[in-house]
């Protein structure tokens, strides 16, 4: 569904992202799992048109992406949830919800936009009972529902997810995630990017593992699991052995 | 039951962007990991993130099995030496052995790798399965079953023991495939021939031939003599092991497990990349492999790959193996030897300058050994046969620990060698 070959990332002269290459396949959740600047957000800002500057292929179901700006990329059926929400805190969360469907709005479809709506109201029954709040009064975990409830209204194929898991606690992260997999099933197809490698890996059927801008490893969710190197980096295990002389 | 087969549904589009992906993942690792793979890319200026096509690895150094021994033990591992769950030894190609290893990731591949190349065979779960190899390709013997076990079939593991031993195995235990070399196979079916045994009682129906290529002639008198269907498989006895190519129920080639292996086939001379067809060395790099990647490794066998479409199916490329090598490498049923580590051995035992003997591949009832003339010179020469018979012997033995194939040594007058 979603194909990138050897994409390069630059911020200046520096190279962020390093030739990488990856594939996303329908209906499946795919993470990107790595350290703080290894390179995740910035991939995930060139999908979505916010970064001008990338070498490389990136095609959306035989589309390239190259060019686009963000509003055409939601057009094709890609829709971000940024890092750190990025929920408008002073309108209400109604109106964050329809700030989402932007795109159909200008189109007038508004009969559609409210159908939308309603169900995504149903998947957030929390979001329908605060739906007159303003949206900086919701807590961490209601707020990230917000996020992707909006990335959902402009119905996407694809929903890209930057680190929703942060600041939250662990079981409201294992909420989100639960959303996650019925968004899958849904047929949604979704790529998360985490650092919350051990949570991701349990709703992902597929993982990469970033490392400076590179791909260092890839597989089956469940393999990537138990994987001593995995482990070691980044689920926190064993960690004091990891410079082991071989 | 797992055979990893999701590749080859995949469109050539779709396997060429896995194959990719893993390319680059491997590379990384290896700059990462491996002090040996950093400081070759580094010293030849090679920029990882330029490797953008499959095509590309044409600009990375070849490895060879001399940096293999250079690295011994363990300095071409890629993870930590913790992280490993198994260790292999095969002879290598100076005193150094070769050492391999495993991490639990790798046994599982390989276990789908060997269970795909058996069901490619006709093997089931139904099926008696023996295994029979030299000790020098014992590692194979191990890998083998575990791929048999994969696909539920009856395993009887590899057991050294008499040809006379092997068919009471074979007739009583039901054997219905046997994976064996071609010398091994050719001595079975002699033995038969010679005691006129009537293969009806036998339940084999399935001969799978590993260690080295089967030639035409062979192959009609084993199914000839044996009534069975014959499969070669090729594998390196080294690293990092058997059924990297296998054969399908065509016959035509050697489907290559591209989903693991990335094949090239090279000009041995110049190291350039032939044009598809065409004959030269095959060159393999790993595109799973955790613990022990190989990068461009020059196996010194002589290929060429077909892409063509096979009329089974499987959307994987094909080799014509015949056999024939690039290097000076003595193969024999599989353990593959360099006389330099023969020498060296006879070397350091009799104390004799290095070029001073001669190497023959025999045949003794089809089993081959190796045959080595030895000039007799004064360190050695004894008035008295019984010492000279020990000498003989210690050699014969030593040799044999080494390398894990027969050898005969002959004395020679000095100047008839």
């Amino acid at each position: 569904m979603l194909r990138i070959r050897n994409l390069k990332c630059y911020y200046g002269q520096i190279m962020a992202v390093k030739g990488v290459s990856l594939s996303v396949k329908k209906s499946q959740i795919i993470t990107l799992i790595g350290a703080n600047g290894s390179g995740k957000s910035t991939l995930l800002e060139a999908i979505c048109g916010l970064l001008p500057g990338w070498d490389g292929e990136i095609t959306f179901e035989g589309v390239p992406l190259k060019g686009f700006d963000p509003p055409a990329v939601v057009k094709q059926g890609i829709s971000l949830v940024p890092e750190g929400r990025l929920i408008f805190p002073p309108i209400t969360v109604l109106d964050n919800l329809k700030l989402g469907a932007y795109t159909m709005y200008r189109k007038r479809q508004h009969a559609a936009v409210n159908q939308t709506l309603e169900k995504i109201l149903d998947l957030f029954p929390i979001l329908r009972e605060r739906a007159k709040q303003a949206a900086g009064t919701l807590s961490g975990g209601e707020q990230q529902m917000l996020a992707i409830g909006r990335a959902l209204m402009s119905h996407p194929k694809m929903l890209l997810l930057d680190e929703p898991s942060m600041g939250l606690a662990p079981l409201i992260v294992e909420k989100i995630f639960q959303i996650l997999e019925t968004l899958r099933n849904d047929g949604i197809t979704i790529l998360l990017v985490e650092q919350n490698a051990q949570a991701a890996l349990q709703v992902a059927d597929y993982g990469y593992v970033f490392e400076t801008g590179t791909v260092v490893l890839q597989g089956p969710a469940s393999e990537l699991l138990a994987d001593q190197e995995v482990k070691r980096a980044y689920l926190g295990k064993d960690y004091g052995e990891f410079y082991d002389d071989k | 039951m797992m055979t990893n087969d999701d590749f080859i549904t995949l469109s050539p589009e779709e396997q060429n962007q896995l194959q990719l992906e893993r390319l680059q993942s491997t590379l990384n690792r290896a700059y990462r990991n491996v002090p040996f793979h950093k400081q070759r890319f580094k010293e030849m200026d090679i920029d990882l993130s330029q490797i953008e096509n499959l095509s590309d690895i044409c600009r990375l150094p070849f490895m060879e099995r001399r940096n293999i021994s250079e690295n011994y033990p363990y300095n071409l591992f890629a993870v930590p030496l913790r992280d490993i769950v198994r260790i292999h030894t095969a002879p290598g190609t100076t005193h150094n052995p070769t050492v391999s290893g495993y991490t639990p990731q790798d046994l599982s591949h390989w276990q789908s790798i060997l269970a795909r190349a058996l069901q490619a065979s006709g093997v089931t779960a139904h099926d008696i399965l023996q295994i029979t190899l030299n000790p020098g390709l014992s590692n194979w013997g191990r890998d083998y079953k575990h791929g048999a076990e994969a696909i539920e079939a009856s395993v009887i593991p590899h057991t050294p023991m008499a040809i006379e031993k092997k068919l009471m195995v074979l007739r009583d235990y039901k054997t219905s495939v046997l994976i064996t070399t071609p010398s091994l196979a050719l001595q079975l079916a002699n033995y038969v021939q010679k005691n006129e045994l009537n293969t009806n009682i036998f339940e084999l129906k399935t001969l799978i031939i590993v260690g080295e290529a089967i030639n035409t002639d062979d192959r009609r008198l084993l199914e000839e003599t044996l009534h069975v269907n014959i499969w070669s498989h090729y594998g390196l006895s080294e690293v990092p092991g058997p059924a990297i190519a296998f054969e399908c129920e065509a016959h035509q080639g050697l489907h290559i497990n591209e989903d693991h292996f990335l094949s090239e086939i090279v000009d041995h001379e110049t190291g350039k990349v032939v044009p598809e067809g065409d004959f030269g060395e095959l060159v393999l790099t790993t595109l799973t492999t955790r613990a022990f990647p190989l990068i461009r490794f020059k196996t010194g066998d002589r290929a060429r790959i077909t892409k063509t479409q096979c009329s089974c199916g499987r959307k994987l490329c094909r080799i014509d193996w015949l056999g024939d090598r690039t290097d000076d490498l003595i193969n024999i049923d599989g353990v593959k030897v360099h006389k330099k580590q023969i020498q060296l051995t006879i070397q350091a035992m009799l104390d004799l300058p290095s070029d001073a003997s001669k190497f023959f591949i025999r045949k003794r009832d089809e089993k081959k050994y190796i045959e080595i003339w030895i000039p007799v010179n004064d360190a050695i020469f004894s008035d008295e046969i019984k010492g000279l018979e020990l000498l003989i012997q210690n050699a014969e033995n030593n040799l044999l620990e080494n390398i894990g194939i027969p050898v005969a040594i002959r004395l020679k007058e000095k100047n008839t060698i």
